[in-house]
């Protein structure tokens, strides 16, 4: 399996002086092409913070991130935004559409800014709004979808760009928990389909059987759980 | 649609800023009107200013002349003093000069036929009338060479109390008689013109003896060498100053402009004026760029770069700056026309136009400083916080 997304020895912590506060201690990790996680954890528990470094938008306090064997710069603003803009998807809790925007533009801004061309945009906006079930709102503006669809704009404009990374923090936390489920459901399906490495955060335990990986964050160590088999978490996918 | 439209990144700069800004149509165009209007005051003020200058200028600049002769010093056509009359005879056979004539100006008292007193300023006319009005309303020019008749503009009717042709006022305490109304000749100072000829001028003129006049105007024969032609009079006639017709025009639009204060006053009238258009523009841009802060933060953890999102600013500064301008630049033409035949025009030049259209835009670039600031320091990370 070829390995996407790797964290040697990734250590935050914030403050300074007597009031440091580590947040994250030597956290190792290594993700592999189309592999789906899972991050749990308590609140606070550095789950944001620990994505945030991944998505190349926090810089460790020491550690490596090497994104397909290139060591990541955090140094360097712009070269940040040049891996986030070539191999990055995000979802954030609150869909954050823009909401001056219609869908279609919405999407096809995050294609033109990845450089891909009109044709490709439109021919891959035509099949993700297909694949999602959006092809009603593509005209629309975001204040007139729902939390639900809104955060499938949100998937498809984390694919659009074809990233090799995907990363979700919380997307069902606004909705209920069925239409989460049917998000999360998507999510996955979608991103399996693309061989994106995918990390989602959530609260909600019932989803863990969806994914190949269970990480588990508490007082700043990573753990990484046995995913039962599926016939054992009845429980969790009863709906 | 727009994003398919443009090849280029411009596109997405485009379409994000001026959708971010109709979004909120109220604001849009309350913003633009308060960019137009504020344009419109530094415009109006600049157009005053401008149409002063030309109104300074316009017996210079409308008499027909190449060169100017004078007493030394003199600081404006208005404030002309007594050289002898025969300087007309010793500039005219001077090398280059195909004809040359007398002007006198003076400041004397009018009487209003209801009994009040005014300032009025006689302009003494020779043959050829150089330096006299280039426009008539009513009447004739050659009236002028009859006794006691002279020709005041249509817009000091009523300040002279003479409505009509025939109508008769008195100039330190001497009869005179309307022979015609100019048209479009405003006076700069308080004291409307008075036209008349050099002869009728000495008669009313008291500290002017018959065989002194205030100018000696001259035209070079066709092709001439102007500046040749001024140096040759200077030298050959003594006891004066020599001026073409440019030098004349810009050293009297100076001293009004510069020497009494009314130049700065209005320089600085229409700084002001678009001081205010750009707070009000920075003060806009920089709510709508905080209305939207997340959304740019969102912009950047999805991989936009900051340049785009600095483009994005000064688009939006530059496209509401650039509607306000052309609304203010619309008012201000129509300001422009509707005052053409007022006492007080509003009048512009392309040169100046094109100034302050250049300088307005200068002002809305730097006033997209502070929200192309808040930008600078916003940290993409925020997004998961938001
Ligand atoms: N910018 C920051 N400055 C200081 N402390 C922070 C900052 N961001 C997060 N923290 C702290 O780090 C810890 C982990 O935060 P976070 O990663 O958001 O947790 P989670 O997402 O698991 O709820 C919390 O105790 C929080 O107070
Ligand atoms: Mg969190």
């Amino acid at each position: 399996m070829k390995s996407i997304l790797t964290c040697q020895g990734i250590t935050k912590s914030y403050g300074s002086g007597d009031i440091i506060e580590n947040v994250l201690k030597q956290v190792d990790l290594e993700f592999f092409e189309g592999q789906a996680s899972v991050l749990i954890g308590p609140s606070g528990s550095g789950k944001t913070t620990l994505l945030s470094i991944l998505g190349c938008l926090l810089a460790p306090s020491e550690g490596q991130l090497l994104i397909a064997d290139q060591s990541v710069n955090f140094f360097d603003k712009s070269s940040l935004t040049e891996v986030r803009r070539q191999k990055l998807g995000f979802i954030f809790q609150h869909a954050q559409l823009l909401p001056f925007l219609t869908i279609e533009e919405n999407l096809a801004i995050v294609g033109r800014n990845a450089g891909m061309n009109d044709a490709d945009i439109k021919q891959r906006l035509d099949n993700l709004l297909q694949r999602l079930e959006l092809q009603a709102m593509r005209y629309k503006h975001p204040n007139q979808l729902s939390g639900g669809q809104r955060q499938r704009v949100a998937i498809a404009r984390a694919l659009l760009h074809r990233p090799s990374i995907v990363l979700a923090d919380e997307p069902t936390a606004a909705l209920d928990w069925l239409t989460g489920k049917t998000v999360v459901e998507l999510l996955l399906e979608q991103a399996r389909l693309e061989k994106a490495v995918l990390v989602v955060v959530t609260h909600d335990t019932r989803m863990l059987p969806l994914f190949d990986r269970i990480l588990s964050i508490a007082d700043g160590l990573l753990s990484e759980q046995q995913q039962t088999a599926i016939a054992d978490n009845t429980f969790y996918t009863q709906t | 649609m727009i994003p398919f439209l443009i090849n280029t990144m411009a596109s997405v700069v485009i379409a994000v800023s001026t959708k971010m800004l109709s979004h909120n149509r109220m604001r849009f165009v309350m913003t633009v009107t308060g960019i137009a209007i504020a344009f419109f005051l530094a415009a109006a003020q600049i157009g005053l200013l401008v149409g002063w200058i030309n109104t300074n200028s316009a017996i210079i600049n409308n008499a027909g002349v190449d060169i100017w002769v004078m007493a030394k010093e003199t600081r404006t056509l208005d404030y002309g003093t007594a050289i002898p009359r025969h300087r007309i005879q010793q500039v005219s056979s001077v090398k280059g000069v195909a004809w040359a004539e007398g002007m006198l100006v003076g400041w004397i008292n009018w009487q209003h036929p209801e009994g009040k007193h005014i300032t009025v300023e006689v302009i003494g006319l020779d043959n050829a009338n150089a330096g006299g009005p280039w426009r008539m309303a009513e009447g004739n020019i050659a009236s002028i060479r009859l006794p006691e008749t002279v020709i005041v503009d249509e817009l000091s009717k009523q300040a002279l109390g003479t409505l009509h042709v025939g109508d008769e006022a008195e100039m330190e305490g001497r009869r005179v008689i309307i022979g015609g109304f100019s048209q479009g000749v405003r006076t700069f100072t308080a004291a409307p013109f008075v036209f008349t000829s050099i002869e009728n001028a000495l008669d009313y003129v008291p500290y002017y003896h018959y065989d002194e006049i205030s100018y000696v105007l001259v035209r070079a024969v066709p092709n001439a060498n102007i500046l040749d032609i001024r140096d040759r009079i200077a030298q050959e006639v003594s006891d004066v100053e020599v001026l073409t017709t440019d030098e004349f025009a810009e050293r009297s639009v100076k001293y009004w402009m510069l020497e009494t204060g009314v130049g700065i006053t209005v320089i600085i009238t229409a700084a002001l004026g678009l001081l205010v258009g750009a707070v009000i523009m920075s003060q806009t841009l920089f709510a709508i760029t905080q209305d939207h802060i997340a959304n740019y933060a969102t912009l950047l953890a999805l991989g936009f770069h900051q340049k785009t999102l600095r483009q994005i600013v000064l688009t939006q500064s530059l496209s509401l700056g650039g509607l306000g301008i052309i609304v203010g630049l619309v008012l201000f033409f129509l300001a422009c026309n509707a005052s053409a035949r007022s006492p007080i025009p509003l009048e512009t030049t392309p040169m100046v136009t094109m100034g302050l259209v250049a300088f307005s835009l200068l002002c809305c670039i730097a006033s997209s400083w502070f929200s192309i600031r808040a930008i600078f320091k916003l940290d993409p990370v925020s997004v998961f916080h938001g």
